[in-house]
């Protein structure tokens, strides 16, 4: 078995979030969300115990990692078990948010700010906006009554149970691949400093390594002349005019976005290209769908420009 | 250990150990399968593409885990793409729904039930 875990307090801990599962899901009756609710919690905790037991204190995440899990996972649960769909969608905001905490936990702080610009920005909007668009207006007296398909949810027992197997076999196999993951061995970044000459010699200068009228070689080949393995750099153009080799700041390092940026543009050129495709592809098959169909009488279909051929039944 | 500091780059380019990796894992895996189950037993049409979106931010989290845990950036840049896809289906999933909504005046998903055949 792994080490990573305590194997009866994860299983336990997936089985209590299942039944809090079961319990928080709208159902025919009465439904305990809030009891459902705080028995997933339990069974939350229980999960992190399991890991916590066998791991090294030094080892263990930041403790903000168990504050953003537990807001992820409650607004999760909230969205499948809110029988409003607004609220949903405003509790999906709010896992998207604790999930931007978890990136910069990771730091990814580029992918944190996109996913709260692109996700909570723009799609969480988009569905919002269709809810209310796809909403039969409800007459005066019945405004705070739900509808039929809102109210109670489809099997869930059987789902929860499915869950609960998935989740345990995940959490298994996740465990067991996870320990015999070898670690990496040093940072691989390191090479792209040679591509960002600018941003070195800004570095330099910020640092008063150099001179203002000097600059870094760049050999025939336009490749410029940083040696990352011995962070050194050529520099010339001094009073002297001659030329010398100086230091890189101990701190100078690619930031997340560049990173992110060399990664996107030099390794997948093409796959941003498909991406967009795939982007505008989308955009016409949401027009073409969307689109409504005017049925014209007679007399219109008469006065209209290009009778007949334009007006298709 | 645990000051503030230590959010984003301050011990970026340091190894990160399997435990904490492990963490990150089981909160996407539970993510992931919350999603699932919201998928199958939600019966709005909506609530069941907002379950969709849960799944594909589960896979986001693993993949961001992965990519600090590898010191590298490839995970990183393929959620851009898990973005874009995410994108791309939510305009055509609610397009399709608002469709559907004028032809039936409902969202529920059970009045379709003559398309399994």
């Amino acid at each position: 078995m792994s080490e990573l875990f305590n194997p009866i307090l994860l299983y336990g801990g997936c089985a209590l979030g299942a039944l809090g599962l079961a319990l928080a899901l709208p159902r025919r009756g009465v439904s305990p969300q809030l009891v459902g609710a705080l028995i997933a919690a339990i069974g939350l905790g229980g999960i992190f115990l399991a890991l916590g037991v066998r791991a090294k204190a030094a080892e263990l995440p930041n403790f903000l990692f168990y504050i953003f899990a537990l807001i992820a996972l409650g607004g999760a649960l909230r969205v499948i078990s809110h029988p409003r769909p607004v609220y949903a969608a405003l509790y999906f905001i709010l896992t998207i948010l604790a999930s931007s905490g978890m990136y910069l936990l990771l730091s990814a702080e580029f992918m944190a700010f996109a996913l709260i610009i692109v996700y909570a920005g723009a799609i969480l909007i988009t569905y919002l906006f269709v809810i209310m668009l796809a909403t039969e207006a409800p007459t005066a007296e019945e405004v705070h009554v739900l509808r039929d398909y809102d109210r109670y949810s489809r099997e869930p027992i059987a789902a929860t149970v499915v869950g609960f197997v998935l989740v345990a076999l995940l959490a298994t196999l996740l465990g067991r691949g996870a320990a015999a993951l070898p670690a990496p061995e040093r940072f691989g970044d390191a090479p792209l400093l040679a591509a960002v000459p600018g941003r070195v010699e800004r570095a330099l200068r910020e640092a008063e390594a150099i001179a203002p009228g000097e600059s870094i070689v760049v050999d025939e080949a336009g490749v410029a002349r940083i040696d990352v393995e011995a962070r050194t750099a050529v520099v010339t153009g001094g009073e002297g005019g001659e030329t010398r080799v100086v230091e890189l700041p101990a701190d100078l390092a690619l930031a997340n976005t560049e990173g992110v940026a060399f990664e996107l543009i030099a390794a997948h050129p093409g796959a941003i290209e498909i991406a967009g495709v795939i982007l505008l592809m989308a955009m016409l098959g949401a027009v073409v769908l969307s689109r409504k169909r005017v049925e014209l009488d007679e007399q219109a279909r008469a006065a209209a420009p290009g009778a007949g051929a334009g007006a298709r039944p | 250990m645990t000051e503030l500091s230590m959010l984003a780059q301050a011990d970026f380019p340091a190894v990160m150990p399997q435990v904490t990796l492990y963490h990150y894992l089981l909160v996407s895996a539970v993510m992931f399968v919350l999603g699932v189950v919201g998928f199958v037993t939600r019966r709005n049409l909506i609530i069941m593409f907002l379950c969709t979106e849960l799944m594909f931010q589960a896979a986001g989290l693993a993949l961001i885990g992965f990519s600090r845990f590898h010191l590298n950036y490839t995970g990183q840049a393929f959620v851009i793409f898990v973005l874009t896809i995410a994108a791309a289906e939510a305009a055509m999933a609610l397009a399709l729904v608002v469709l559907l909504f004028r032809r039936k005046e409902t969202l529920d998903a059970s009045t379709w039930s003559e398309l399994k055949g």
